[in-house]
């Protein structure tokens, strides 16, 4: 029942992430690939547009630019980058999502509109022109801001950084101190390398973090389909009133009723969707990017020892990880996501 | 007769191509071949209920296990089935190996499952042996 009403929800409320500028592909080299929003995956080509919903995948050797109405984001290597959107404060803002990887992000006019910058950990609020975002392998970012200024959210606490300062937010913990940027270029491989080890050598507070994280977001789906739930009979039970008053007054009646009530209920329970699909994206994301792979890189270690006691215990804990996220987040996903 | 005849040709060549797809994974495994491994797998490829979707991380994967020292020793061919609309619960039970299943594997694919001389472990590929193009879906196990 879940499921249908997710799918018919997809379906009406979908027409709400087109909004979003798209990004223009302006260079590629190596392997680049966008999956698009319907799970078709083509190459990245110059002059391909990005909506809301496709994500841009680079290898080993990929890199990309794009264009997003004044924007450079410059891809690094081995980087999973999405465009997405959600409700805040009753509009829809553009969120650019670095799951995995660097990005470097070049803001050539400000706005006042920009997009919000999110990774696993963190979501950050541009005022800043130019700062780069590594997302790491754990799930931890670290934000370097060149020019400008960028405010980094985690956990209910936020940084405010200038130019020339960083900081790093550890998966599912609020921003660490700021640090001063160096002047050399920042080597994110290293820092990402160093990441991976510590999670390796302590794969069961690495799933600590996880399960946490995923906790925030399942709150997060369940309290905005809670309220979504209560809006769309609302919305239902609207639409068959300007029929009636179509039927038994007259058309310009039924006009002004759509304009009045409709129009802004439509609106509201859109919103209402959007962030459920946000915020199960976003979980989903995690859980392939951060929990996929850590899974992925202890099958490969402890295959030839499966009774290790790390091993058992970390299968144990990932499986219930799976099993919440099958029973709160999946229910929100169509297929196109996977 | 004769109906019953070619059936049974058909039956015995397609369990002669499976046995050698499955002899083939293992020679790869055992002789430390990651990277004719990463080759043949798909992208997204599925280890055990794990989606993989990025290129760099499937030959990790395969990297990562001959590097651990992984060998499947004696192996034989112990099921070989084609994909029924419930294969996907041999690898999870879950909606994204379902869509997995659904959306990313050719109808021709098959279930094919290793029994290794190891305290009998096996091993599940999901594997795809068409228009001369070995392909590997899926890896699931030991078990």
């Amino acid at each position: 029942m879940k499921k249908t009403l997710t799918c018919a929800a997809f379906v009406l409320f979908g027409a709400f992430a087109l909004s979003a500028a798209p990004a223009d592909v302006t260079y590629t080299e190596g392997d680049a690939s966008i999956k698009l929003k319907t799970g078709t995956v083509q190459d990245a080509q110059i002059g391909d547009s990005m909506n809301t919903g496709d994500t841009l995948r680079t290898g080993e050797d990929g890199l990309a630019e794009l264009d997003q109405k004044g924007v450079t984001i410059k891809i690094a290597k081995n980087t999973v980058f999405t465009l997405m959107e959600r409700e805040q404060g009753g509009n829809t803002s553009a969120v650019l999502a670095v799951t995995l990887g660097a990005i470097k992000f070049r803001y050539n006019k400000l706005t006042g509109q920009e997009p919000l910058v999110r990774t696993n950990s963190m979501v950050a609020g541009v005022r800043g022109t130019e700062f780069t975002v590594f997302s790491g392998a754990d799930g931890s970012t670290l934000i370097a801001v060149d020019s400008g200024q960028v405010t980094v959210e985690s956990e209910g606490k936020s940084v405010d950084l200038a130019a020339t300062e960083g900081v790093e937010v550890p998966l599912g913990k609020p921003p660490a101190d700021k640090f001063t940027v160096p002047k050399e270029l920042m080597d994110y491989s290293k820092w990402n390398a160093d990441k991976l080890s510590a999670m390796l050598a302590d794969p069961l507070a690495a799933m600590t973090s996880i399960e946490n994280a995923l906790v925030e977001y399942e709150k997060n789906v369940a309290d905005y389909y809670a309220t979504f739930l209560k809006y769309k009979p609302q919305l239902d039970d609207a639409r068959q009133k300007r029929a009636q008053i179509a039927k038994e007054k007259s058309v310009e009646e039924a006009t002004k009723y759509q304009d009045d009530v409709i129009a802004p209920l439509a609106l509201q329970t859109g919103h209402l969707y959007l962030n459920v699909r946000y915020f199960s994206l976003a979980a989903l994301s995690m859980r392939r990017f951060v929990a996929g792979r850590l899974y992925l890189s202890l099958k490969s270690r402890f295959i030839t020892n499966p009774d290790d006691p790390t091993w058992t215990e970390f299968l144990s804990r990932f499986d219930r990880f799976l099993s919440s996220f099958e029973e709160s987040i999946a229910p929100q996903l169509v297929a196109a996501d996977i | 007769m004769a109906a019953l005849i070619l059936l049974a040709s058909c039956a015995s060549l397609q369990h002669s191509w499976d046995q050698g797809n499955v002899q083939t994974v293992a020679r790869l495994i055992n002789e430390g071949q990651a990277d004719k491994l990463a080759a043949m797998s798909a992208v997204p490829f599925l280890v055990d209920g794990e989606i993989v979707t990025l290129k760099p991380d499937v030959a990790s994967f395969w990297s990562g296990i001959v590097k651990a020292g992984f060998k499947v020793e004696g192996a034989t061919l112990v099921q070989a089935a084609p994909l029924a609309p419930d294969s996907y619960t041999q690898f999870a039970n879950t909606m994204e190996v379902k869509t997995f299943f659904a959306q990313y594997v050719k109808k021709e694919a098959r279930l094919l499952e290793l029994g290794t001389s190891q305290s009998g472990k096996r091993i599940l590929l999901i594997f795809s042996d068409s228009s001369f193009k070995k392909t590997i879906y899926g890896f699931k196990g030991p078990y």
